[in-house]
This record gives C-alpha cells, structure tokens and sequence, in this order.
C-alpha cells in the first residue's frame, strides 16, 4: 500500500516540479529581459561607443583608441580622477567616523525597541526632503553670511567669516558625508544590534575593559555592517555629480561631472570612455570590498 | 562604567549627529521665509514673509526673478512615479514569486537584477542615451527614462517582496491547491491578501525613488523637464529663495505620502485581524 502509493507519487511530484519551474520562468522572464535590455545593454553601448570615433559634433562607429589615449594623457581628465578617488576616499571616511558613534549608541547602548526604532526613523526622514534640495541646504549654511559663520561669529570664536566652507572641495566634503552618512549608520547598527549581550557582559565580568571589548568583540562583529555600508556609500560617492556641481562652484570636477560636461557638448565617445573608467573603478572597490568580509557567511 | 560614561557621551554624540543631519534642512525652512523679491537666500531674514511660497503659485506681480517651471514639470513627475511604481511593483511580485521555486542560475540573475540599483544613474543615463542616439530613437521622459526609472526600482520592490516571501506560510496555498483551486485563483484569493502589506512598501519605495530621480532621467529624458531636473536647473544659476519654499513644500508632500501609507498598512493590517478573529469564532 505505501509502496504503491509513493511509487504514483514519485511522477506526479517531479511533473509538479516541472510545471512550477515552468511558472517561475515565465514569471521571471519579464524582469530579466527588462535589466539586459535597458541595463545591461546600455552599459555594452558604453564600453562600445568609447571606441569609436568622436568628431566635432557627431561620432562615427569607426573603432578607435583616441578617446582612450586623449583621457589618459589629459591633465584636466587625469587631475579629475584622482579628484573622484580622493574625495571618495574622504567621504568614505568621513562617514564611518560620523556614524559609527550613532550606530555604536543606536545598535548596542540602546535597548529599548522603540527607542531604537524612533533614532532610526530620524534617521531616515531628511531622506523625505528630495535629495538635491538637501544639497542645495548646505549653501546658507556654509556660505559667507551663513548659518556656520553667523553662529561661530556670535560666539566669538571667529572674528572673520571663513570663506573657504563654501565653493571648496571642504563644502562638497561636509555635504556628500551628511547625505550619505545614514547609510553607514544603518547596516552597522544592524549588525550591533544582532551581538548577544552576554557575550559583552561574560567579558566584562572576566575584567575587560570597554576598549578591549570594543577591540575584540564589537568592531569585528560589526565589520559586515561596515563593509555593506562602505559598498552604498562608495557606489553612490563615486557615481555622483549633483554635490560638487552645487557646492564646489565649478572647482572640484568629478568624473561624473565630466561625463555631464561632454555630454553637454556632444562628446559621446569621451563621455563613455570616463564612464567605462569610473565603473571599472567601481568595480574594483566592491569586488575589494567583498573580499574583506564573506557577506553570504556573515548575513 | 560601560553604561555610566560612554552611554552618557554617545547619547550627546548622538544628538549633535542628529543636529547635523536636520540642521541645513532647518535653515532652508526658516529662510524661505525671507521677504521678497529683494530678500537673499541668506540671513539675516530681513522680514518674514511668504512672498517666496506666493511666488512659486505665481500669485506675486513679476520681477526680475522668474518663476520655478514646476507645473508642468510637476505633473511629468507625478505621471511618471505612479507608471515606475505599477510596473515595478509587477516585475517585483513576479519575479519574488518565481525565486520560490529553485532553479539553476537563480543567483545569476538575483545579481543581475540587484545589479539595478547599485549601478549609478549617470552610467546607465549615458549608456541608455548612447542606444537610443545609434537606433534612433526620440529621447522622452515617458519612454527612455520611464525604463530606467524600472530598472532602479524594481531590485528595491524585488528584495522587498524577497524579504516578505521568506517569511511566508505556506501551508495556506498548500490548502488551496489540494482543495483543487487553481494556482491563479490560489495568488488571488490567498496569496495576494497576504502579501498585500509588501506590496504597498514595494509600492511606497518605487514611487518615492522615482519621484525623486534625477541623474538617470538627466540624459534619458529628452527635452522636458521632471521636477528633479527643473531644480538641478537652478544650480547653475543664482539660487533665490523659491527653491527653498518650493523644498519645504515637497517634503510636506512627502509626509502626506507617508500618512496615506500608514493609514493604507494600519487598514490592511486591521482588516487581516477582522478575518483572523472571524476564523477564531
């Protein structure tokens, strides 16, 4: 009798089986061919249009390396990338030094569910405002008569108003941290958030101080939190043009602005050319990134 | 002395933190309500006035200072958040739905359409302006930029519909399907109701991204403007106090946004209460 009926079962399983994979095919093929058509294949327009040929006004599928040889030679095009990794780099740092205190209070010190909630629902609500009037914020803040050098003069700190808080790379600096710090602050709370207290208070008892624990148990355990924040913040520092365009007044240009600037002009082939460098650069900085920490083992 | 001085200093760290993410936001409030035309974007406020707010209506005489283009560029915005929210939401759903079925090569393309929202607008806006230039095609806000508005917002709607999946009950449509009803009929009635709560988050995170977009519909977008692009305008030129009712207003616009969401989510959340004590009894 059970023989029987698992010997009957056996086909209808695998022909259900069969039937949902085919289902699930079907449900999926909107969604992939959407991202090759409209993600993938512009990227290879990309990589593919950087070789051809840029004339006065139009380009022309004629494969060449000028682009490539014109970026690579270029003072302007080559001052510009070590700009983008320079500022990269800065804001990344910025950022996990801003937020790791706040995640550091919001993840671990804090244990009260709604409490936690609350910080970080405060958290996310600036990301309400629209992200280029956050920018554009910073401007009476930091310029000559603005809020900084207002207060800093009223306290008698500053005789002068500093000038060089706006229209600086400093101004971009201070802007790209406070837009992109909460995306540090978020996964490194939530990997704070998962420590077993015990485990802090077994070390504490054993004589630990906070500087050992922190050394020994929180910073590691946080590390997946600091790598999936560092990989938001890198993809979206290095992809950006709208914060230098509105705070640095013209002087800091990032490969993304020149990628505005060409297009502006026509330029096609140099565009892409700066865009294939910077998603190799990309690339790059998340692959480095993923090797730190095995993010599948860790989540 | 773990909680009696660190907590004490994080907690201080913690607000000043605060202080720094609301702090230009606060200045922006208070200065659009500068006087106009002649009041500047900066202080002090030489008189308080809604002048800049009225300005923006285009119920101030003209002057010298031209008015944001936001009415058009308004309704673009509107129509094309609410298409980018419907279609992702549908490709978000049905691809979630198919990621419950194991099959070769499904971590390819999870990578694949994850892909969507780590790469940066500005390379996928070229790459797309690229295509469009070699075939042809008109570059519009409803067409090119509509697809790439999809491509940002459907990994979003896709996790979160991942995330909510995972912590499904099967056992329901189990009892569905061995009662003989069909696996259409079984989404629809069972399925759906259940999900629903996820569904309106991939919706509220789909709409909100592509409300405000802009470096992918910056070279995807053609001639018209959306509302992002109309305010990335005013960048290059002298900015005046407008821009700063106009962001007041656009954030209270979004809190609307979220109270209709939480009224929505309390109403689903409530009905499906309703059902599960009628079951009880």
């Amino acid at each position: 009798m059970t023989t029987t009926t698992a010997t009957e079962g056996m086909p209808a399983a695998a022909a259900r089986q069969r039937a949902l994979r085919r289902t699930a095919l079907w449900l999926l093929a909107p969604g992939v061919l959407w991202m090759v058509l409209f993600l993938v294949l512009p990227i290879l327009m990309m990589v593919y249009v950087s070789f051809w040929t840029q004339t006065t006004f139009t380009i022309e599928p004629t494969l060449t390396v000028k682009s490539w040889v014109t970026f690579f030679t270029s003072e302007t095009y080559l001052s510009s990338l070590w700009t983008t990794v320079r500022i990269w780099l800065t804001v990344l740092v910025a950022t996990l030094l801003v937020g790791y205190p706040t995640a550091l209070f919001v993840g671990l010190f804090v244990r009260n569910k709604t409490l936690q909630t609350v910080l970080l629902v405060l958290c996310v609500i600036p990301f309400w405002t629209s992200f280029l009037i956050r920018v554009l914020a910073w401007r009476p803040m930091l310029g000559k008569e603005g809020a900084i050098n207002l207060i800093l003069q009223g306290l008698g700190i500053i005789d002068t108003p500093i000038e060089a808080l706006l229209f600086s790379e400093l101004s971009v600096v201070i802007g790209m941290t406070q837009i992109y710090c909460v995306f540090m602050v978020g996964p490194i709370a939530f990997m704070l958030g998962r420590i077993d207290p015990n485990v802090i208070e077994a070390a504490r008892d054993l004589g630990a101080g906070f500087g050992r624990i922190f050394r020994t148990i929180i910073l590691p355990l946080s590390m997946p939190g600091v790598v999936v924040g560092a990989i938001f913040v890198s993809v979206m520092v290095l992809g950006e043009f709208a914060t230098s365009a509105a705070l640095s007044g013209r002087k800091v240009n990032l490969l993304g602005n020149i990628i505005v600037t060409q297009v502006g002009s026509l330029k096609w082939a140099f565009a892409a050319v700066v865009g294939v460098v910077l998603t190799v650069i990309m690339g790059a900085v998340v692959a480095a990134l993923l090797r730190v920490v095995d993010l599948r083992k860790e989540l | 002395m773990h909680s009696t001085v660190i907590k004490p200093i994080l907690a201080v760290y913690t607000g000043l933190f605060l202080l720094f993410l609301y702090g230009p936001l606060l200045v922006l409030a208070i200065l659009s309500f500068q006087t106009g035309p002649e009041g500047g974007p900066q202080f002090p406020i030489i008189e308080w006035s809604t002048y800049w707010y009225q300005h923006l209506f285009g119920l101030t005489p003209p002057s010298r200072i031209a008015p944001l283009p936001i009415e058009e560029s308004l309704v673009r915005s509107l129509v094309l958040a609410v298409a980018t929210m419907i279609v992702s939401t549908v490709l978000g759903v049905s691809a979630a739905q198919a990621f419950r079925t194991r099959f070769r090569g499904s971590g390819v393309v999870f990578y694949l359409i994850v892909l969507g929202m780590m790469v940066p607008g500005v390379l996928v806006g070229l790459g797309m302006a690229l295509v469009a230039n070699t075939l042809g095609i008109d570059r519009h806000w409803w067409g090119t930029a509509f697809v790439l508005h999809v491509v940002y917002t459907f990994p979003f709607a896709f996790l979160v519909m991942l995330a909510i999946f995972n912590r499904f009950d099967q056992s329901m449509e189990e009892a569905a399907w061995s009662l003989g009803v069909s696996p259409a009929r079984t989404f629809r009635k069972v399925t759906f109701p259940l999900i629903f709560p996820g569904v309106l988050s991939a919706m509220l995170f789909a709409f909100t991204l592509s409300y405000d977009e802009f470096s992918r519909t910056l070279f995807a977008s053609g001639r018209d403007l959306t509302l992002p692009l109309a305010i990335y305008g005013t960048f290059s030129v002298e900015i005046h106090p407008n821009v700063f009712a106009f962001g007041v207003l656009t954030t209270l616009f979004s809190f609307a946004l979220l109270g209709v969401y939480a009224v929505l989510m309390t109403l689903s959340v409530r009905r499906a209460k309703r059902v599960a004590i009628q079951e009880d009894a």
